[in-house]
């Protein structure tokens, strides 16, 4: 018996060192000399970020700067705590990606007050940072009601009724996605009849939200959701129904584009998450190499509407500058 | 300390490691620790990072003094992560027109008293703890939703910011304030009658009961006072992300200071317990994170190391009672 409880003890006791140890094997002890960028990233969970982290990656590979990622595991505690764990670790410049943008404000004053000038990578920010690079969400909303006036062109059913399924609140930058949508169905005549927040932000969420969608407004045309696996979930619900309403989406995830080639979702507005990685870096080089000014600037990346006449250009043009397919 | 085993003159021996290990096995874990990641990652043994490390132990630490009483006493309080988002944005965004001090002062009543419905719905309704707080986990939440429309409260006050990122003499006020309230825990633990009753009650309520404990008042305070401790937690940990976000704040939080608590050597099912265990676990938890995180240790290898440490705690707990020759506690 207690010898079984020596040799579990020993386990566990190598299952717990040995990660520490294979890791320290992996690098990270060399002397610094060079750039380093550190990167705090919301979750690697989701293509979006993958992608978006391999285009800060690639950022610091071709610039011959040193990387260190930490995943806040979609934790704002934790995403405080690896800024802070950066800042000690005096890295020369902070890309973050933040789970929760309110709660960046302190940590980001004492990486700048150590002097590491950060840039946001998407989502948002809250306080003074260098600079945001984010997509121009506005616009897209914009697009996507476009598409529905256009497709709506010349059909019989004239009802002039759309939907919203909305981001969280919380996402202060994602929900222009939704106003642009809005004031440009106002600007072509139609009335948005029903604008709900998705909750929870998941396939599940918006299958839940569309419902309530079209009982709130049986004879909406079209609808927009303003981000990726909810419209999935929401044009599922639709076919389910067995419903003629127009779906379009937002982000260019790959199960839009699979939902695209379905037939089931109509269109999606596509952001360049590699883009807006690979130029959070570029931007923290002109600040670190060439002593540009930047100042809580805000940088907008293009987004670019998907039908079923360009996604798959669009696919493989992504999937060549990535080196991982998009769907 | 448990019974001497008959069998032979190592008995001394096994009882002396038993007892060392109950003192001084967390804080020999935590000394490896910080040994161990000082020779990996040089930036780990930056007095910067020690005290951030130190400073962020607060966030769980303070939340686990509550749950240990609560455990000791025989109980459970999931809604923990779900009381501190709701009381975190109903007392920051009374700022405005209250000003910080109330504002604090609110968050910490508004949390005692979340603490005492918890207690009285398991006390007088007798709901079984387990059950009640699993409720309140969803309607805490759901207020804190509805309270603030799904929008995060940002802080600027001077004196809420302070609690969590001020200095008091180069020190941070928030490991001071942790220290003040293990301190004054650990008094009303060991040296008061109250802290008699909440082992007594978690060993055996009917004897409580028949010795003339009034366990209801006693369970019902120990719910205020891990509703109290999640109160100051909250103001901690909102001043250092600078905003009380209902959707946010405190997911997961529950089960953090339950393993802190466990991980600190009490036992679920109450009877008894160890305050600085669950200090020490914290920090093992906290400064564990932060040097696999300098390591580029993937994040969810993080969590099946701390899962790791949690198994190894407890098992080495179970080897104690074995050379004690006791089967269980």
């Amino acid at each position: 018996m207690k010898k079984k409880f020596v040799v579990i003890f020993v386990a566990l006791l190598l299952l717990f060192v040995v990660p520490a140890f294979l890791s320290a094997s992996k690098g990270g002890e060399q002397p610094k000399e060079g750039i380093t960028i550190g990167f705090s990233l919301w979750t690697m969970e989701f293509t979006f970020f993958q992608n978006l982290e391999k285009g800060v990656r690639d950022a610091c590979e071709e610039f011959g700067y040193e990387y260190i990622m930490i995943d806040q595991n979609s934790d704002p505690q934790k995403m405080v705590q690896d800024i802070n764990s950066l800042i000690g670790q005096k890295v020369d410049g902070i890309v973050i990606t933040p789970v929760d943008p309110g709660a960046i404000g302190p940590v980001v004053q004492s990486a700048r007050d150590a002097g590491i000038p950060v840039t946001c990578a998407d989502i948002g920010k809250t306080g003074p940072v260098n600079a945001l690079l984010i997509s121009n969400n506005y616009h897209g909303g914009e697009l996507a009601m476009e598409y529905i006036a256009k497709m709506m062109k010349g059909k019989s059913n004239n009802s002039k009724k759309v939907g919203v399924g909305r981001v969280q609140p919380q996402w202060t930058y994602a929900r222009g996605r939704g106003e642009g949508f809005m004031a440009k169905a106002k600007e072509l005549g139609y009335e948005v009849a029903s604008e709900i927040v998705v909750n929870p932000p998941s396939a599940e969420g918006g299958y839940d939200t569309m419902q309530q969608i079209m009982s709130a407004a049986p004879d909406v045309v079209g609808v927009f959701f303003a981000s990726g696996r909810e419209a999935v979930g929401a044009a599922n619900a639709v076919k389910a129904a067995g419903k003629d309403i127009i779906v379009v989406g937002y982000n260019g995830d790959p199960e839009e584009l699979q939902a695209i080639e379905d037939g089931v979702l109509a269109a999606t507005v596509a952001q360049q998450p590699w883009f807006i990685g690979y130029e959070s870096v570029r931007v923290m080089k002109e600040i670190l190499e060439k002593g540009k000014e930047y100042e809580d600037a805000e940088v907008p990346v293009k987004v670019e509407l998907l039908t079923p006449d360009n996604y798959k250009k669009w696919a493989a043009e992504a999937e060549k500058r990535r080196g991982a397919p998009a769907y | 300390m448990g019974r001497l085993n008959s069998r032979g003159e190592r008995t001394g021996m096994k009882e002396k490691f038993a007892s060392r290990w109950d003192s001084y096995g967390l804080p020999l874990l935590f000394i490896v620790l910080l040994i161990v990641f000082s020779i990996l990652a040089p930036a780990f043994r930056t007095s910067f990072n020690l005290i951030s490390n130190f400073r962020f132990t607060s966030f769980i630490g303070i939340g686990a003094i509550g749950m240990a009483f609560c455990i000791m006493n025989g109980d459970f309080d999931i809604s923990v992560g779900s009381m501190l988002s709701l009381v975190a944005v109903l007392g920051s965004s009374l700022i405005p027109v209250l000003g910080g001090v109330a504002g604090v002062l609110i968050t910490l009543l508004a949390a005692s008293f979340l603490g005492f419905v918890n207690g009285v719905f398991v006390t007088k309704l007798r709901i079984p703890a387990f059950i009640t707080t699993l409720g309140m986990m969803f309607i805490y939440r759901a207020l804190a939703f509805i309270y603030t429309n799904n929008t995060p409260v940002y802080i600027s006050d001077k004196f809420w910011l302070f609690i969590g990122n001020g200095k008091v003499l180069g020190i941070p006020f928030a490991i001071i304030l942790m220290l003040l309230c293990y301190v004054g825990a650990f008094v009303l633990l060991r040296k008061t009658p109250f802290g008699r009753y909440v082992i007594a009650v978690g060993t055996n309520r009917e004897a409580a009961l028949l010795s003339g404990i009034n366990v209801d008042r006693t369970k019902i305070i120990v719910f205020m006072l891990v509703g109290l401790f999640i109160g100051i937690a909250s103001v901690v940990i909102s001043a250092n992300l600078g905003s009380a976000n209902p959707g946010m704040l405190g997911q997961g939080y529950e089960f953090q200071v339950i393993t802190a608590v466990v991980l600190g050597g009490t036992v679920l099912g109450g009877g008894d317990g160890n305050l600085w265990g669950a200090f020490f676990a914290a920090m093992i938890i906290t400064f564990l994170k932060n040097g696999l995180g300098m390591k580029q240790v993937g994040s969810y290898w993080q969590l099946v190391a701390i899962g790791l440490v949690l198994i190894f705690a407890v098992a080495m707990n179970r080897i104690k009672y074995m050379l004690l020759g006791t089967k269980e506690v």
